[in-house]
C-alpha cells in the first residue's frame, strides 16, 4: 500500500528482472521514481516558478485538490499509496505512477482520471468533477505542474516507512529460525517425568512452583483417549477391561488397538479435512455439487490409516500428479488444490483466474506454513516478512497449473477434473446422461403443453376476460377479482393481471374501444365487438395458416393488432408463469412428480469416474506484479520463486521450464530444513490432543500470532517428527504415553494456578474439552447401537454439479444416513444444522482450532431434533426391553452412555422421575406415560455435560 | 478461529470474568445465565455481578445513533431502477436506438437497443419526487423516503452481488451487514436473537448473506423459514418438538440441570462445566418466545389489511413486514426481509411487464403498509428502513427485459435519521452508470453502519493477522443524506 524508496541492495539473484532485484519496489514505483528524477530538478527551483504560477495554483488547483482529492489522497490516507497534499508526494505518485507528466496533460493519469472516459481509472469515485474543473487542471500541468507545496523536515522520504518486517529481521523472527535441536531439561522431580515432552511441561511449572496434576482415574483416561483417536466413546465393555487390567502394558495396548482401528482414520483425517477446506458444494456465488470431493475425503482417511509419512502426504496435496511415480492415489491428493470456494459464474474470466490462485495460496499459507500469504496481493504484508513479489512470484507456479476445466454450464465453469473412466464407462454414461435427459424433457414438455392448454383456453374466452374486466376495478383484490371469475369459469389471476393490463394500456388500438365501452357501460357493444373481432382474427389466421404453416401475422391491420395481442405471452391474456398460480391441483401434482423423478434421476445417476485435481498448464517462468492486486493494473514479471524470508539469501531455485515449479515447491516446503512445515503440523497434532495449541493460532505463526508456550517442545517435537520420517502414528504414541496428556482436569494446587497461569497454558491440569460436532453426533448414534461405522464411498446425494440450490431454495439434502458424520454431505452455504451449530468450521477457510460457543439453538437442536429424539427411543425401548424392573433398566442406561454404575442417589431420582404422572393426562394411559418417561431420562442422559465433555 | 478473538472488543478486569465469558458465549440472555449462576456457584457467583454483560448485551455505539434498529426489505433478482425510482426522459426518447455510451468491458449476457420504461412515471408529495406506476401505494410514502440513485457495485452476477451486498466482499466469505451490526451493538432483546432474516433465499451465498464468518458465533443471523416456504409456514428450525408437551419438557430439563449440578459438584466446579447449563433454560424459553412473535393471531383485522395479509398477492410478504414489525419493536436489532419467490423472483431478464408487474404488486402494499405502521407507533424515527435488490436493470434490452446492472442503480432508506423526501445521487442519462455522488456498495455500508452509531473504520475484528471491516479498505459516508 504504501510507496517508498527500496533502501536495500539487490537481495536476490542477479538483476535479470527489475522487479526481482528490487522486491519491495512494484514496476510503477520504478517508474515513478525515474519521473520525479526527471522532473524534480527542475521544479526543485520554487523560484523557478513565476508569481503568476504560484498565483494560479493557490487560487485554482489547491482549492481543487483539497475539495476533490484529500480525503483520500493526503495525511490521514493515501489510498493506492498516492498523497497529493505535497509538491514530491505528487509528483512520485503511488501504485500506479506518478500522476502527472508536467507539460502534457493527455500523458496525466489525473487529466485521464477526472475526464472519466477510462472504466478503469476514474476520479474522484463519487462522480466527476465539472468540465471547467477538468479544464484548471489541464492548463495547470500543460504550464508545468508549478506547485509550491514542498514537503518540510523530511529528506526525500516522504511517505511513513513501512510497518512490515524487512526480510532480515524476518530471518530472526521465532518462528522462521531453524528448529533448534533442545537440550532435555532436568527436572527437581524426577518421578512425574516419564518422558522429553513431560521433562519440557514440567520445567516450565517448577519454575512457576507449579505442580502437575496426577494421573486421570482409569475411566476417565480411556474415555479421553478413545473419543480423542476415534471419535466415539469406548463400550462398556471395554472400559469395564480397562479399569479392571492391571497389567502393567495396559494403557500403551490401548493406545496400539485404538491407533489400528479403521476409526482412528475417520477422526484424524476429519482434523486434516478442517485445514483443507474440504466440502461436498463449491459455495459461494454458485452452489454446485463436487460429486467427486468424496475421493480426496476417503484418501485423506486412508493415508492417516495407513501412516503415510506427512511429507510424502503434502508433497501428493500440492504436486500429487508430477511425483515420478504418480498414480491415480497421489493425483487424488491435488484435490486439495481444487476443494476451495469459487465465484464460478465470474464473468470475467482473468480475475476468476487470479482469485482462484489467491485462494490456494491462501490455503497453503496457513494450511502447511501457518502464514497469511493471502495479505500480500495487494501489498507487501503489513506484519510479517511477506512481500509482494513473494506472492507473485509463488503466484506463477499456481497460474502454470490448471485448476479449471475448459468446460463450462452457461456462465459456470467447470473446475478441473482427472477422469479415469474407460471406454465400456464412457458408453455407460451416454445411456444415462439420455436417460436423465428424457426425464428432464418430459417435465419440460408436460409443462409447456400445461402452459399452451391454458393459453388456448384463456384465448378461447378473450372476450369474456374483457367484459368481466369491466366488473372489477384495478385496486380489487385478488380474492374480490376470484368471486367474480370463478362463477363464469375464467381463471382469476389471469382476470386479475388483464384489469391491470388494461388500466395500464389506455392508448393501445385495441383497448381504445373497451375503454370507450367502459365510459359508455355498454358491455352488450363491447361483448358483440370483440367476440367478432377475435372470431374473426383466428378464421383469418387459421386461414393463413393453412396456406402457409409458417404465417407469423396476418395482412389485414385490424387483425394484425388483435392476433399480436392474443399471442402476446406477457398481453392483457397473461398467464402466470409461476406454475403454482396458473394451474389446478392435479396439474401440479403432475408437474412435482415429474421434477423429483427428474432431480431424482440425476442425483442417483453414476458420475464419471474422476477425480478433481490439477494438472500443469502453459508454463510461466514469470508473473507481472499486480499492482494493488489489481489484474488490470500490471507491474514487472517477478520470476517463479519460494518466498524469500524462508529461504536462504542467495538461494533462489532452479525451476523446470516443463513443468509448473509445484512439485520443487512441495519438496522445498517438506524439506527438513523449512523451519515452518513440520513446527505448524505437530502444532496441529497438539491442539487435536490437548484442545489447544502450543502456538494457539494454528493458522498464524506470524508477528500477529501467538508465540509458543514451550518454544523448546514445539521444536522438540518438530525435530523427533521429522526424524521419525513425518510418522504421525509415532507422533501419537510420543504424545499419548506421556504424563502430560494422561494428568486429571483437577489439581489439588488449582488456585496457585488459578494466578500464575489463569489460562492453563502451562499445562498444570488437562484441559476439559466440549465434545466436537461430529463426536456429539457419533456418540449419541453409538451408545444408543445406531452408528454405522463403514468407511469409504460417495455420501452426497448429488450427481457432480448438479445443483444444490438453485432459485428455489429446496433444501434436498438429507443428514439422515447413519454412518459417521466425518461420512455426511459438507454444503457450504447451508452447512447441516448440527455442524453449524457445533462450531464446525467453516469449509471455505482452513481451521486448525475450532471454537468452542454455547449457544441456545445448541440446546434447542438437543432437545427437539428428530436424530436426538429417535437415539433416545431407540436406548429407551432397548433398555426396557432387556431388563425389567426399574432399578436393573436405570443401572443399564447410565452403563450404556455413562460407561459406569449410577449411584444410590442417581437411581432414586431417575426413580422418581420415571414414575412421574404424564402430562397428556387422557392421551395416553399408564403404560405410555411410563415410556415417554424413560424415553426423557435416556434423553436428558445424553443431554448431559457428563456425556458431551471430555475429562 | 482463535476464542480470545470472540471478545477482544471487551476488556475485562480479570481473569475469571474473562474466562467465564469466554465460556459461555450463550446466544440470549446473560441475566438468566446470571441468575442460575448464583444456584450453582453461590458465593463464587457475587464476583461476576459488576463484570460485564453477555455478548449479546446491548452495548453503546461509537457515537450518537440516529437509527437503533435496521430493517432490509431485500428485493432478489435486481429491481429495475429505470422503472422504477429513477426516471430517464432520453431512455424514452431514444427508445430502440443503439446505446450512445460505451458498454463496460465485462458484461453478462450481450445486450441489445436502448428499451424505454413500460411504466409511467408520476411526481408525488410535497417532495415531488418521481415514481413509477409499479409503486403507487410506496409512491404515497415518498415525503418520507430518501431515494438513493447512485449507488454502484463490481459484480454483475447473482451470486457474488448478493454476497458483495451482504458481506462486502463478492470473493471471501466475511461476516453479514446483519452480524458486524450484531457485533457492534448486541440486542434489546435477550430472549430473542438480535439478527434475523425472515424467508431468505438460500441461493447465490445462502447463509454467508446472514453467517458470521470469523466474529462470533452468536452475531450469525437466525433464519426463520426460508424463500422456499409460505411466510405461514416459517419457523425457527427444531423450535417445536413434536413428540414433548412443554410441561414434560420442564420436568425433563429440571432433572437434566440436576444431573448436571451433581456433575459440577463431583468435578470440583470445574467452571468449563457450568456454561451449558443456562442454555437449556434460554432454549426452553425461546420455544414460547419466537412463536409469539410470529404469531400474528392477535393483529387487528385493520392491521392485516394495512399489510395485505387479506388478499393472496400480498399475503406472503405482508406476513413477513408485520413479522418484521414485531421483531423491531421487541428490540431485536437486525431484520431482513426477503422477497423472493421459486421462480425468477426480480430477474427480468425476458418479460419485463409482467415480472416487474407481478412482483411490485407483491409488495408494494404491504411495504406501504409497514412504513405507515412503522410511522403509527412511532418506531421510523429510530429505525432504518432500506430498499432494494443487489443490482438494478440495464438500461439496454434483452428480448422484453433488461439484463443485470451493477454500475448504477437505486435503492432507498426511510427513517433511521436520513433526509426525508430526498434523492441523492444520479446515474446518467440514460441510467447505465453511477455519475453523481456515485455510491458504491462500501459507501452504503459505511453509511448504514454510520446511522447505527458504528464508525465503519472502527468496527474491526482481528482474523487471521489483520484487523477486519465490513467495508473492507474502502467506504466512505454519504453524508448529504444525514438529516
Amino acid at each position: 500500500m504504501m510507496a517508498y524508496l527500496p533502501a536495500l541492495p539487490n537481495p536476490r539473484t542477479g538483476s535479470r528482472v527489475l522487479t526481482a532485484s528490487l522486491p519491495f519496489a512494484t514496476a510503477f514505483l520504478v517508474a515513478a521514481l525515474f519521473v520525479a528524477v526527471l522532473f524534480v530538478p527542475a521544479l526543485s527551483h520554487a523560484q523557478e516558478a513565476s508569481r503568476k504560477d504560484i498565483d494560479f495554483f493557490e487560487t485554482n488547483v489547491r482549492p481543487l485538490l483539497v475539495k476533490h482529492c484529500y480525503e483520500c489522497h493526503s495525511g490521514k490516507e493515501q489510498n493506492g499509496g498516492l498523497r497529493l497534499d505535497f509538491r514530491e508526494t505528487t509528483l512520485k505518485g503511488g501504485d500506479s505512477g506518478s500522476p502527472l507528466m508536467p507539460g502534457n496533460p493527455d500523458a496525466s493519469l489525473l487529466v485521464k482520471a477526472v475526464r472519466y472516459n477510462n472504466q478503469d481509472l476514474q476520479m474522484p469515485p463519487k462522480g466527476p468533477i465539472l468540465p471547467s474543473e477538468i479544464a484548471i487542471l489541464e492548463e495547470w500541468i500543460a504550464s508545468g505542474a508549478h506547485d509550491p507545496r514542498t514537503m518540510t523536515n523530511t529528506e526525500g522520504q516522504p511517505m511513513a516507512s513501512p510497518k512490515g518486517m524487512s526480510i532480515e529481521a524476518g530471518r530472526q523472527f521465532w518462528s522462521l529460525l531453524p528448529i533448534a535441536n533442545p537440550k532435555l531439561p532436568s527436572n527437581k522431580s524426577s518421578e512425574w517425568a516419564k518422558t522429553p515432552i513431560d521433562q519440557f511441561i514440567l520445567d516450565r511449572l517448577e519454575r512457576e512452583n507449579l505442580q502437575p496434576a496426577p494421573t486421570a482415574d482409569r475411566a476417565s483416561l480411556i474415555r479421553r483417549v478413545t473419543l480423542d483417536m476415534t471419535g466415539i466413546p469406548p463400550t462398556p465393555d471395554e472400559i469395564e477391561a480397562f479399569t479392571k487390567c492391571e497389567s502393567p502394558n495396559a494403557y500403551a495396548e490401548l493406545i496400539d488397538r485404538l491407533l489400528a482401528s479403521p476409526q482412528y482414520g475417520v477422526h484424524w483425517g476429519r482434523h486434516w479435512l478442517d485445514v483443507a477446506r474440504y466440502a461436498d458444494s463449491n459455495g459461494l456465488d454458485e452452489n454446485i455439487a463436487f460429486g467427486n470431493a468424496w475421493r480426496y475425503r476417503d484418501y485423506v482417511i486412508q493415508c492417516f490409516n495407513a501412516d503415510k509419512p506427512i511429507d510424502q502426504f503434502f508433497v501428493e496435496n500440492i504436486a500429487g500428479d508430477l511425483i515420478p511415480d504418480s498414480n491415480l492415489e497421489s493425483i487424488t491428493g491435488t484435490g486439495f488444490l481444487v476443494l476451495g470456494a469459487k465465484v464460478l459464474a465470474e464473468p470475467d474470466r482473468e480475475k476468476l483466474v487470479m482469485d482462484t490462485i489467491d485462494e490456494q495460496l491462501d490455503t497453503i499459507g496457513k494450511a502447511f506454513m501457518g502464514m497469511t500469504m493471502g495479505c500480500a496481493r495487494c501489498h507487501d504484508h503489513k506484519f510479517d516478512p511477506i512481500k509482494q513479489a513473494d506472492y507473485y512470484a509463488l503466484a506463477a507456479i499456481f497460474k502454470s497449473t490448471k485448476t479449471f476445466g475448459d468446460t463450462n454450464f452457461g456462465a459456470i465453469k467447470h473446475w478441473h477434473e482427472i477422469s479415469f473412466a474407460d471406454k465400456a464407462e464412457r458408453e455407460s454414461l451416454k445411456k444415462v446422461n439420455a436417460e436423465i435427459a428424457k426425464h428432464q424433457g418430459a417435465l419440460s414438455t408436460f409443462k409447456s403443453n400445461a402452459f399452451n392448454k391454458l393459453r388456448t383456453q384463456v384465448r378461447g374466452q378473450a372476450a369474456d376476460y374483457l367484459i368481466a374486466a369491466t366488473k372489477i376495478s384495478p385496486e380489487m383484490t385478488l380474492q374480490e377479482v376470484a368471486a367474480i371469475a370463478e362463477p363464469t369459469g375464467l381463471h382469476p389471476r389471469v382476470l386479475f393481471h388483464c384489469r391491470r393490463q388494461l388500466s395500464f394500456q389506455t392508448e393501445h388500438p385495441l383497448f381504445l374501444k373497451w375503454h370507450e365501452f367502459l365510459k359508455a357501460n355498454d358491455t352488450m357493444q363491447m361483448g358483440e365487438y370483440y367476440r367478432d373481432l377475435f372470431q374473426r382474427t383466428e378464421a383469418a389466421l387459421a386461414d393463413a395458416k393453412k396456406k402457409d404453416p409458417a404465417t407469423k401475422k396476418l395482412d389485414d391491420p385490424e387483425l394484425e393488432v388483435a392476433r399480436a395481442e392474443l399471442y402476446n405471452l406477457t398481453g392483457f391474456l397473461a398467464v402466470p408463469p409461476k406454475p403454482e398460480f396458473a394451474f389446478d391441483e392435479a396439474t401440479l401434482q403432475e408437474i412435482g412428480k415429474l421434477a423429483t423423478e427428474a432431480r431424482l434421476a440425476e442425483s442417483f445417476a453414476p458420475d464419471e469416474s474422476a477425480v478433481m485435481g490439477v494438472n500443469d498448464g502453459q508454463v510461466l517462468t514469470g508473473l507481472p506484479l499486480h499492482i494493488r492486486g489489481n489484474h488490470r493494473n500490471l507491474g514487472d514479471v517477478v520470476p517463479r520463486d519460494f518466498p524469500e524470508v524462508m529461504r536462504p539469501p542467495h538461494e533462489s531455485p532452479i525451476l523446470s521450464r516443463k513443468q509448473s515449479g509445484r512439485l520443487e515447491f512441495a519438496r522445498w516446503l517438506t524439506s527438513p530444513n523449512h523451519p515452518l512445515t513440520a513446527r505448524v503440523f505437530v502444532n496441529r497434532v497438539w491442539r487435536w490432543h490437548f484442545g489447544k495449541g502450543l502456538v494457539e493460532t494454528t493458522e498464524n505463526f506470524g508477528a500477529l500470532g501467538d508465540r509458543p508456550s514451550h518454544p523448546e517442545l514445539l521444536d522438540y517435537l518438530a525435530r523427533s517428527f521429522v526424524e521419525s520420517g513425518w510418522s504421525l502414528k509415532e507422533l501419537h504414541r510420543l504424545i499419548l504415553r506421556s504424563s502430560t496428556y494422561q494428568m486429571s482436569i483437577h489439581n489439588e494446587a488449582t488456585e496457585t494456578a488459578a494466578i500464575v497461569d489463569p489460562e492453563n497454558r502451562l499445562l498444570s491440569r488437562f484441559h476439559p474439552q466440549r465434545m466436537t460436532a461430529e463426536q456429539i453426533r457419533d456418540s449419541i448414534l453409538s451408545v444408543c447401537g445406531q452408528l454405522d461405522l463403514r468407511l469409504n464411498g460417495k455420501s452426497v446425494p448429488l450427481r457432480n454439479r448438479q445443483f444444490v440450490f438453485d432459485h428455489t431454495s429446496i433444501d434436498n439434502t438429507r443428514y439422515d444416513s447413519l454412518r459417521r458424520a466425518a461420512f455426511l454431505p459438507v454444503i457450504r452455504n447451508n452447512v447441516y444444522t448440527l455442524f453449524e451449530q457445533f462450531d464446525f468450521p467453516d469449509p471455505t477457510m482452513p481451521t486448525g482450532s475450532r471454537n468452542t460457543t454455547t449457544v441456545a439453538p445448541q440446546a434447542l437442536l438437543l432437545m427437539n431434533s428428530e436424530l436426538v429424539i429417535n437415539a433416545a427411543k431407540r436406548l429407551a425401548s432397548q433398555v426396557c426391553s432387556s431388563v425389567s424392573s426399574p432399578s436393573e433398566r436405570i443401572d443399564l442406561l447410565y452403563r450404556e452412555v455413562h460407561g459406569r454404575q449410577v449411584s444410590p442417589h442417581e437411581r432414586e431420582r431417575a426413580l422418581a422421575f420415571v414414575a412421574s404422572g404424564s402430562s397428556s393426562g387422557e392421551s395416553l394411559n399408564e403404560e405410555g406415560a411410563v415410556q415417554e418417561n424413560w424415553f426423557l431420562l435416556s434423553q436428558s442422559l445424553l443431554l448431559s455435560n457428563e456425556f458431551i465433555f471430555i475429562k | 478461529m482463535n476464542v480470545q478473538n470472540e471478545m477482544s472488543h471487551i476488556h475485562l478486569e480479570n481473569h475469571n470474568r474473562r474466562w467465564m465469558l469466554k465460556n459461555t458465549a450463550a446466544g440470549f440472555g446473560y441475566l438468566a445465565f446470571q441468575s442460575l449462576l448464583d444456584q450453582v456457584m453461590g458465593d463464587e457467583s457475587t464476583e461476576l455481578r459488576g463484570a460485564e454483560r453477555g455478548p449479546l448485551a446491548a452495548r453503546k455505539p461509537h457515537f450518537e445513533a440516529k437509527a437503533k434498529r435496521i430493517v432490509f426489505l431485500f428485493m432478489k433478482g435486481g429491481p429495475s431502477h429505470v422503472d422504477t425510482f429513477d426516471p430517464k426522459p432520453l431512455l424514452d426518447r431514444d427508445d430502440g436506438k443503439p446505446p450512445p455510451f460505451a458498454l463496460p468491458k465485462v458484461v453478462f449476457a450481450a445486450q441489445g437497443n436502448l428499451l424505454k420504461s413500460p411504466w409511467k412515471f408520476k411526481n408525488y408529495g410535497q417532495s415531488g419526487l418521481p415514481v413509477s406506476d409499479l409503486f403507487p401505494n410506496v409512491a404515497k410514502h415518498i415525503d418520507d423516503l430518501c431515494i438513493l440513485r447512485s449507488l454502484h457495485g463490481s459484480n454483475p452476477a447473482h451470486g457474488g452481488a448478493l454476497l458483495k451486498m451482504h458481506t462486502g466482499s463478492d470473493q471471501f466469505v466475511r461476516p453479514s451487514m446483519g452480524a458486524w451490526v450484531t457485533y457492534g451493538l448486541g440486542t434489546e432483546n435477550e430472549n430473542l436473537p438480535a439478527f434475523v432474516t425472515i424467508c431468505p433465499t438460500l441461493a447465490h451465498g445462502g447463509m454467508n448473506n446472514w453467517g458470521s464468518a470469523f466474529l462470533p458465533a452468536h452475531c450469525q443471523g437466525t433464519p426463520i423459514g426460508n424463500a422456499s416456504l409460505p411466510t405461514s409456514a416459517a419457523s425457527v428450525k427444531h423450535i417445536y418438538n413434536k413428540t414433548t408437551q412443554l410441561d414434560k419438557q420442564r420436568k425433563q430439563l429440571d432433572l437434566l440441570a440436576s444431573m448436571n449440578h451433581d456433575h459440577f459438584e463431583e468435578n470440583g466446579r470445574e467452571k468449563a462445566l457450568s456454561g451449558r447449563l443456562n442454555s437449556f433454560e434460554l432454549a426452553y424459553r425461546m420455544q414460547t418466545a419466537m412463536p409469539e412473535v410470529q404469531d400474528l393471531s392477535r393483529e387487528t383485522q385493520a392491521t392485516l389489511q394495512l399489510y395485505g395479509i387479506d388478499d393472496p398477492i400480498t399475503e406472503n410478504f405482508g406476513r413477513q413486514c408485520l413479522m418484521a414489525r414485531r421483531f423491531l419493536e421487541r428490540g431485536v436489532r437486525f431484520v431482513q426481509v426477503t422477497h423472493s419467490d421459486s421462480e425468477v423472483q426480480w430477474d427480468q431478464h425476458s418479460d419485463l411487464v409482467q415480472g416487474h408487474s407481478k412482483n411490485a404488486s407483491e409488495v408494494d402494499k404491504p411495504i406501504a403498509g409497514f412504513l405507515s405502521d412503522l410511522k403509527a407507533c412511532g418506531l421510523l424515527e429510530d429505525t432504518l428502513v432500506l430498499w432494494g435488490g443487489e443490482f438494478g436493470r440495464t438500461p439496454t434490452s434483452q428480448g422484453n427485459g433488461r439484463d443485470h446492472n451493477p454500475h448504477g442503480f437505486s435503492m432507498w432508506m426511510a427513517g433511521g435519521g436520513v433526509k426525508a423526501g430526498y434523492a441523492y445521487g444520479a446515474t446518467d442519462d440514460y441510467g447505465y452508470y453511477a455519475t453523481e455522488n456515485k455510491m458504491h456498495i462500501n459507501d452504503l455500508h459505511a453509511t448504514i453502519l454510520h446511522l447505527m452509531g458504528l464508525d465503519h473504520e472502527r468496527l474491526t475484528h482481528r482474523y487471521a493477522g489483520r484487523d477486519f471491516r465490513l467495508t473492507d479498505v474502502a467506504g466512505q459516508v454519504a453524508n448529504d443524506i444525514i438529516a
